[in-house]
This record gives C-alpha cells, sequence and structure tokens, in this order.
C-alpha cells in the first residue's frame, strides 16, 4: 500500500491553508503567474494564468480602490446639483411650449415644475448643493461634480446595464470585475469585488454584477445587510475536521476533473471559489462586526440616528470603509429600501417625500464615509464615485413627479486624483438636455480606469474572436476633472 | 486620347479647378478597377475546373467592367498628376502600367467574347500579364501617397535588406534629463516627423521639399528661403506654420494637425539660435528662458523621479518580502517601479524585513506600513528609500525620535502619521521633505499650536489633522 500512499494528494492543514492566504501565498496561485509578469515580481490577486496579458496598472495609478456609491432609479439632477432658477419662474407653464420634449417613459407629461428645494453655495470653491444633502454640501471642496452626463437609455434595466457594464445588453463584465481582472485583489481573504446589498437589488438583477466573459472569479460577491452578510459564513459541521476534509475531497474529484479535461475556468474558477469561501468563513466575522470602531466615528456615519435606513446605509459605508482598508480593489453599496412607493430614487410622484426620504437614509453616512476616509488618509487612494443611471425631467410626469431623463444628468466623483470643488459640464436652462462638455458612461469608465492606472484602450479580453473592452470602441477620458 | 488632347491644349501647366477636383477621386475610383480585375482574373482561372464552367459566360461582362473603371481610374489619375509634387520616376512608372493594364484589359475582354476560337496560351499570357501589371501598377500608387518605405516600414529587417533597404534605426532614446535634450534631434527632428514628412518626404515631396534631414530641410523647397539661420521671421517654414489655419498657404494643410504654440515657438528659437544641426538646449540656452517650455514639452516638468528606468528588482528579494507578508505590485507598464504593503498581513514586521526592502530601494516608491508595529528603529532604515514618494506609517507606536531619520526622503509627496506617536518632531522634519504636498496627523500628539506653526510657514502643505 506504501506506493498508493505516494501518489495520494496530501491533505493541506487549515493552518497551512491560510499561511498559503497571507502574502505567502506566492507558492499556490502565483505559480501559473511566473512568466507572465514582466517585472520578474509576482503579484499576488491575479488568477489569470490563461491569458498572457501584463496585469497590473499600465501607468502610474491615482487610485488604488473604488468604491462605487450607486444611486439606483436616478436622482433629479436639477433637485440636487444642478439648480435652474428658470424652472420656479415658469413653473406650471406648458413645457412643450418652450422647447422640444422628447418621447418619455410614461409620456404623462405635465407642467414645468420647480425645485421644491432650495440651493446654497458650500464651500471655499462655491458648488451650490441643494437642501437635499447638507451632510455631502460640507464636503464639495472634496467632490468634482459632473452635470453634463448623459446615457443612452431611458428605462432602468437597460441604462443599470449600460452603467454597469458598458454594454445596455446583458451579459457583459461588470466594471468592477473589469478592475479587478486589470489589478488583482490584495486581499486572498475577501473578494475584490464586493457589492454591499443595502436592500435593494437594481433593475436587471444581478447581471450588473456579473463577470459576463471574464474568468468566473471576478464576479462580485453580493454581502447582505445583517448579522450573517454572506451565507453560511459560519460553518454548518459540528466537527471542524468534517468540512476540512469534505472539500478537500472536493478539491481531489476536482483536480481529477481538470486532469481528464484539461484546463478550465469554470473549474478553476470554481476551485479558487471554495479556497476563498473556506478563508472568507474567517476573514468576514472579523470585518463585520465593528469592534475597533469608536463611538465617534459611528456617529459621523449616523449610526445613532433613528431612521432605520440611514442607520443600515451608515454600517454599510463603515463596512466600505473597512473593505477597502483590507485591499477590497472595487466595493459598490446599493441603495436602502426606503419604504413601498418610494423605494429608489425612481420618484414618478410624489418627488418630495420620495427623494426626501432617500437623501435622508444615504446623505449623512457618504458625508461620513469622505470624512472618514480623508482623515485616516485613504481619501488618497480610493475613488469614491456618486451617481444613478439617469437623470430626470424639469418637467413634472402627472402632477408631483418627475419622468427619467438620460439627456443630462449629474455625478460626482471624489478623492484619489480629483479636481475637489470642479464643477464641470453645462446642460440648458432647464437642466433638460446637456450643452457644454457632454460626457458619456464610456468616458466616466475610461476616466475611472485612468485613475486606477489603466489605460481603458490596452485593458482587453479575447471573447468572440474580438479584444473586448469595458468602452468597447468608445470612451475618453475627462481629463479636466483631474488633479 | 483625352489626355493626349489635354496636353496639347496647354493646360498642363495651370490645370483648372475642376480638373484637380476630379483628380482627387483618383485614389477612390482606382480600386474600382483593382477589384474588379482581381475578381475577373480569380473567374478566369476558375473556369478551368468543370464546376465553374459556367461562370465562362460573365467573364466579358467582367473584363469590360475593369477595363472601363480602368479607363476612369486612368483619366482622373492625369488629372492628380497635374497638380505636381510627386517623384517623377515613380509616377511615370505608374502612369504607364495604369495605361498598360487597361489597355490589357480591353485585349482580354475581346479575347474571352470569342474565347471558344482563341488559342489558350496567348490568352492566359494576356491574364497573367494583367494581374501581375496590377500588382506593379498599385505598388508604385502605395509608394507615391505614402511613401516608398511605407509598406517596408515595419517589415522584419531581413526583408528590408532583400528589398534593398537598410535594417530599421532604432528610435532616439526618450529625453529624460533636461540636459541631454538636443535641439535638433530631440526637439525639431520629432516635430517633422510627427506633422510634416507625411507630404514632404522622398516620394511625395510637396513644394520640392524635403523635411527628412537636416541637410534636406536647409537646401529648402521650391521657394529656398525655407529656413533662415538666425532670422526666423524671414523663414518661409514659419511664416507657414504661422499663418490663420483659413490661409491657403497655411502648413500642415488639408486639415492635418497643426503645430502647437509651443512647438511654434521652439522652431522659432532654434533659427533664431542659427538652426544648429545638434546641440544641447541648456547650452544654448545661456538665459535659462526656455526652460521650463522645453522640460513641459519633453514632460520633464513631474517629479523627475519618474523619468528615470530603474532596474529589473531582484527576483529573490522579491521573493523573500512576499514570503514574509508583503504585498508587491508593479506600478507601471514599461517601468519597474513598485509598492509594497504591509498592512494587510497576518504576520509579523521584523527588523530584518528592513534590511530586504533596501534592496529594492530604487524600485519602491510607494511603501505602506500601516498597523505594522513599526518601532522607531526601524525607521532608520525606511529613511534610506530614497526614492519614496508615498510612505504610510499610520497605527504606529513610533515618535519624533523616529520621525528624525526620514529627512533624507527628498522625493516624499504623501506621509501618513495618523494613529502615531509623532508631535513635534513634524516641525523638524517637514523642511527637509521639499517635495511634500500632503501630511496625515489626525490622531497623533501633534498639537494645535504645533498645526498653526505649520500652517504658516507652508500654505502650499495640506495638513489633515482633524476629522470634522
Amino acid at each position: 500500500m506504501g506506493h498508493h500512499h505516494n501518489t495520494k494528494p496530501r491533505v493541506i492543514s487549515r493552518r497551512e491553508m491560510l499561511g498559503l492566504s497571507a502574502g505567502g501565498f506566492g507558492s499556490l496561485a502565483l505559480m501559473s503567474l511566473f512568466g507572465t509578469m514582466p517585472l520578474g515580481c509576482k503579484r499576488p490577486g491575479s488568477f489569470d494564468s490563461a491569458s498572457n496579458l501584463y496585469l497590473g496598472p499600465h501607468y502610474l495609478p491615482k487610485a488604488k480602490n473604488v468604491i462605487f456609491l450607486y444611486m439606483d432609479g436616478g436622482v433629479s439632477q436639477v433637485d440636487s446639483f444642478d439648480p435652474k432658477p428658470r424652472l420656479a419662474k415658469e413653473n406650471g407653464e406648458d413645457p412643450r411650449k418652450k422647447f422640444k420634449v422628447d418621447a418619455t417613459q410614461f409620456d404623462n407629461v405635465g407642467k414645468i415644475l420647480k425645485s421644491p428645494w432650495d440651493f446654497k453655495q458650500y464651500g471655499e470653491c462655491g458648488m451650490p448643493v441643494s437642501d437635499l444633502f447638507p451632510h455631502i454640501a460640507t464636503c464639495v471642496d472634496d467632490i468634482a461634480l459632473i452635470r453634463s452626463m448623459v446615457s443612452n437609455f431611458p428605462e432602468h434595466t437597460n441604462a443599470n446595464y449600460f452603467l454597469h457594464t458598458g454594454s445596455g445588453l446583458q451579459g457583459r463584465p461588470s466594471m468592477g470585475a473589469w478592475m479587478n481582472y486589470g489589478l488583482g485583489s490584495e486581499n486572498k481573504n475577501i473578494p475584490g469585488y464586493v457589492v454591499l446589498d443595502g436592500g435593494l437589488v437594481p433593475p436587471g438583477g444581478l447581471d450588473n454584477f456579473k463577470n459576463g466573459f471574464l474568468p468566473a472569479s471576478y464576479q462580485a460577491s453580493v454581502f447582505k445587510a445583517g448579522p450573517e452578510p454572506v451565507a453560511n459564513i459560519n460553518p454548518r459541521e459540528d466537527i471542524k475536521n468534517l468540512q476540512e476534509e469534505k472539500l478537500q475531497f472536493i478539491k481531489q474529484m476536482d483536480d481529477g476533473l481538470i486532469g481528464k479535461i484539461g484546463e478550465a475556468d469554470a473549474v478553476e474558477s470554481a476551485i479558487s471559489n471554495y479556497e476563498l469561501a473556506y478563508k472568507m468563513q474567517s476573514s468576514i466575522p472579523e470585518l463585520t462586526e465593528f469592534k475597533e470602531e469608536t463611538e465617534a466615528t459611528k456617529k459621523l456615519y449616523g449610526m445613532d440616528s433613528d431612521d432605520p435606513n440611514l442607520r443600515g446605509y451608515a454600517s454599510q459605508c463603515i463596512l466600505a470603509r473597512r473593505l477597502i482598508e483590507r485591499g477590497v480593489r472595487f466595493v459598490e453599496l446599493t441603495c436602502p429600501n426606503v419604504g413601498p412607493g418610494v423605494d429608489r430614487w425612481d420618484q414618478h410622484s410624489n418627488l418630495k417625500k420620495g427623494h426626501e426620504k432617500n437623501a435622508h437614509a444615504v446623505d449623512q453616512p457618504i458625508a461620513g464615509l469622505l470624512k472618514d476616509l480623508k482623515s485616516r488618509g485613504l481619501l488618497e487612494e480610493t475613488l469614491v464615485v456618486w451617481t444613478g443611471e439617469f437623470g430626470r425631467t424639469p418637467f413634472a410626469q402627472g402632477s408631483d413627479g418627475r419622468d427619467h431623463n438620460p439627456s443630462a444628468f449629474s455625478m460626482w466623483m471624489a478623492g484619489a486624483g480629483v479636481k475637489g470643488g470642479t464643477i464641470f459640464g453645462k446642460t440648458d436652462e432647464y437642466g433638460y438636455r446637456v450643452i457644454e462638455n457632454e460626457v458619456t458612461i464610456h468616458d466616466l469608465h475610461a476616466t475611472i480606469m485612468h485613475l486606477l492606472g489603466l489605460d481603458h484602450k490596452q485593458l482587453t479580453f479575447r471573447f468572440g474572436g474580438r479584444d473586448m473592452r469595458l468602452t468597447d470602441v468608445h470612451g475618453n477620458v475627462v481629463k479636466d476633472i483631474l488633479t | 486620347m483625352g489626355f493626349i488632347f489635354l496636353m496639347n491644349g496647354g493646360i498642363l501647366d495651370n490645370p483648372p479647378d475642376v480638373v484637380l477636383f476630379f483628380g482627387r477621386f483618383h485614389p477612390v475610383v482606382v480600386h474600382l478597377p483593382i477589384g474588379f480585375l482581381i475578381m475577373a482574373i480569380l473567374a478566369q482561372l476558375a473556369t478551368r475546373w468543370p464546376k465553374y464552367k459556367l461562370l465562362e459566360i460573365y467573364l466579358p461582362l467582367m473584363w469590360l467592367m475593369g477595363a472601363f473603371s480602368a479607363l476612369l481610374a486612368v483619366v482622373f489619375g492625369y488629372f492628380l498628376s497635374l497638380s505636381g509634387g510627386y517623384d517623377e520616376d515613380t509616377l511615370f512608372w505608374h502612369q504607364w502600367g495604369g495605361i498598360a493594364v487597361m489597355l490589357l484589359s480591353f485585349g482580354c475582354y475581346l479575347i474571352n467574347k470569342k474565347s471558344s476560337k482563341i488559342l489558350s496560351i496567348p490568352k492566359w499570357t494576356m491574364v497573367v500579364i494583367v494581374g501581375l501589371l496590377l500588382m506593379f501598377t498599385g505598388h508604385m500608387g502605395g509608394n507615391l501617397t505614402h511613401g516608398a518605405t511605407y509598406l517596408l516600414e515595419y517589415a522584419p529587417n531581413p526583408v528590408r535588406n532583400m528589398a534593398g533597404l537598410p535594417s530599421k534605426v532604432v528610435p532616439r532614446e526618450k529625453v529624460t534629463v533636461l540636459d541631454s535634450a538636443d535641439v535638433f534631434l530631440d526637439l525639431v527632428l520629432p516635430m517633422m516627423q510627427t506633422k510634416c514628412v507625411s507630404c514632404h518626404n522622398e516620394g511625395k515631396r510637396k513644394g520640392g521639399l524635403l523635411l527628412t534631414t537636416y541637410a534636406d530641410m536647409m537646401l529648402g523647397g521650391e521657394s529656398g528661403n525655407t529656413i533662415i539661420p538666425g532670422d526666423a521671421i524671414k523663414s518661409e517654414l514659419v511664416r507657414r506654420i504661422t499663418l490663420p489655419m483659413a490661409h491657403d498657404d497655411f502648413m500642415p494643410s488639408e486639415g492635418k494637425l497643426p503645430m502647437t504654440d509651443q512647438e511654434v515657438l521652439l522652431i522659432q528659437w532654434w533659427i533664431k539660435m542659427g538652426a544648429p544641426p545638434s546641440g544641447y538646449v541648456t547650452q544654448l540656452d545661456k538665459e535659462k528662458t526656455l526652460t521650463s517650455l522645453v522640460s513641459n514639452y519633453l514632460g520633464l516638468d513631474k517629479n523627475s523621479l519618474f523619468n528615470k528606468k530603474v532596474p529589473l528588482p531582484n527576483q529573490a528579494v522579491v521573493e523573500t518580502l512576499l514570503g514574509n507578508g508583503f504585498v508587491i505590485n508593479p506600478l507601471m507598464k514599461d517601468n519597474y517601479f513598485l509598492e509594497a504593503n504591509f498592512s494587510l498581513s497576518e504576520y509579523d514586521l521584523k527588523a530584518s524585513d528592513m534590511d530586504t526592502l533596501l534592496e529594492l530601494k530604487e524600485q519602491l516608491v510607494w511603501l505602506n506600513l500601516g498597523n505594522s508595529n513599526i518601532k522607531d528603529a526601524y525607521l532608520e532604515k525606511i529613511g534610506l528609500l530614497q526614492n519614496l514618494v508615498k510612505l504610510d506609517l499610520s497605527g504606529n507606536e513610533i515618535t519624533d525620535h523616529g520621525l528624525k531619520y526620514l529627512s533624507k526622503l527628498e522625493n516624499l509627496e504623501s506621509l501618513n502619521l495618523y494613529g502615531t506617536k509623532v508631535s513635534k518632531g513634524v516641525l523638524e522634519l517637514v523642511p527637509h521633505l521639499t517635495r511634500l504636498k500632503k501630511i496625515y496627523l489626525w490622531q497623533s500628539e501633534v498639537s494645535k499650536e504645533t498645526i498653526t506653526q505649520l500652517k504658516e510657514q507652508y500654505p502650499g502643505l495640506t495638513i489633515i489633522f482633524e476629522r470634522d
């Protein structure tokens, strides 16, 4: 039996497994990388042995991580960051007599509707912000505002796919997957692309966060709010050895399969996902219990609020910071569910109540996040992106709502490499269309990648006979908002 | 023969606009006979197989289409040649090659129309000759538009040598220090190459002017006063590039990318200095009036550290650090600058790791030792990592005593001391760090008074010391 024993794979102990995971994991996953790195040094975090592409930044990065604050449903630009006094003057008049009105989703075009909120100027830069965001307003000197965003789609699902994947159709890799493909993750115990589910999965579903044609390891892991953010994060087996032996058995089977059929992404990604899941059982509880967070920090984010939605979003923002601190490349926060009828920013009616509820839930946590990141020196290497999938019409839908408007919306970025206190682009006097410095979703993607040191034209993946890019054949870096 | 008539009409010297207008259609129209004739040749070959025998009845039509479009291309080509500026030898062969293709195509048409009666050998000879002539003429045409070196520009050297071309020149090394910038080789010549030589080359010679080498530039074109050393204003080249863009004489013409203001200034200065064939900018520019312009033009005004090419890091050293719990990342594709990060490690930092880091002192520009139990004594080695641009020491029990070691980090732009025990020591450190832009002091022991003092002394420095 002795010779049989020699061919049997050695069981890796938990300790060894953790040893492999901590920086020293070199020997395992990095073996495959050897030779693909022009530097002669190996880079943790990359699973990409299949392609011979250079991985890592193309040029000196400004940002290392991204926190993507997704304002699901479409925030109204004329009620948040793009004041239009003319709406107040012409409130109640027929918009069709003033300008050409495009077909809208519900085509229930009402009268010109002034903003229910006042705007004030903030910071040294004097950026006007509406009363919806009194906390974010205190951070304007760190914010670069783009008022000239446009989208290709007037409807949520397509617009969501477009914003997340650069294509209006389902099935393309999400930008977070692209960033991880290009740069890898720095922490082997936590996935490099995490979506913090605040309670609402955007229309289009989880396909907004998928790997598409990229290897499956790059897809997002969705963390839920609450005591068990990841399913089965506590081992279900009573006896510890049992789980380890089960995993070892699965690995043996998988290795055997690879031996038979050769390299296959589906199997290899499954193996690495199992390994990662195992490591997460120890790394995630530490991450999601905020033991080291001081009361002052929790308060800064608004954890002491009476509004449960605000508390929820605050804890997601703290978690986002903690993930960034642990080297997670791309964190996306979805919106909290603030209640029936006003969930998301999609206020086709009842604009005032709906926008107020949504803004109240996210305003303080976001401001807290920006301030906390800044004071710790993390804002210098983190890009914070705040955007919806499109904007809203300056005229009413019905009497008190606003319909979708892909022809103009506002978004902002803050942090690494972004020129704080700048306003870029311009809309017409109604905030209905862009009239100066139009920025497309592709331009936004190109800019985010640029800040991470990635040339959006160089980061490609061969699929279907073509070198695919996040920006397809489009995209220009918006240089004017960069330092 | 229409064009002979035109020649006799004296139109040759001064062609009317309408002729030139049609001439410009030559590059479009010329692709029709190429396509039709290749189709005819292939179809002709295919008829040798029984399966394609039925194509035979279409052959005359294909040849006729080829022949007529060739006639059109010949006429337009002749019109285009009247605008002048083409290499005469190449033009001669291109023109007569084109005419021959046209005539032979008509021949093929006639033969095919009466195919059954014609002997196979002369027919096939003609078809093959049309094919070869088509390639030859097309190639000559390519040489006329793109220059004779265009096709083989990127060919492997053996192929280039076979064609009698020299091996590819290794491009001049990118300027990394201002002192090594040559006024002609690094400034003027590259401008000519990117913006001028597509028209002013051996094959095209627009206006009789060649801008490929120094000697040809000084020789000038038809006007002869292209460059008058010492007199920028009188130099035709300067006049042409400084005219309003809408002006007929403006160069580069036809919507090609114009010279930038910086480029115009540099060319003017070069001519004023006597238009030397070479010479260091910094030696010619005694008053240093151009230093900032040139370094900006060459992209040298950023932190000069990154213009330096650093050697490949020692593989064994990188292995050791990875094994000890560091994350090591490359920071750019065409250079070996690195980032090292220990803040994520589950291991304990060892004093010996500092020595290992030192072996990467040329490559290391970002170092994150946050929450790594760094001791003051460790900073002695960290202070020798002269290329550090970003240093994160947050969350460590370090004091002013350790800070002293950091005073030689002259490339440092960002220093994170959040959550450390440093206090007044920063006042002594900051003056040494000439490039410092940001310093993080939140939750350190630095007092309000010290912050005020720092702010007064260094108004340009971003000091982050509180959270709200």
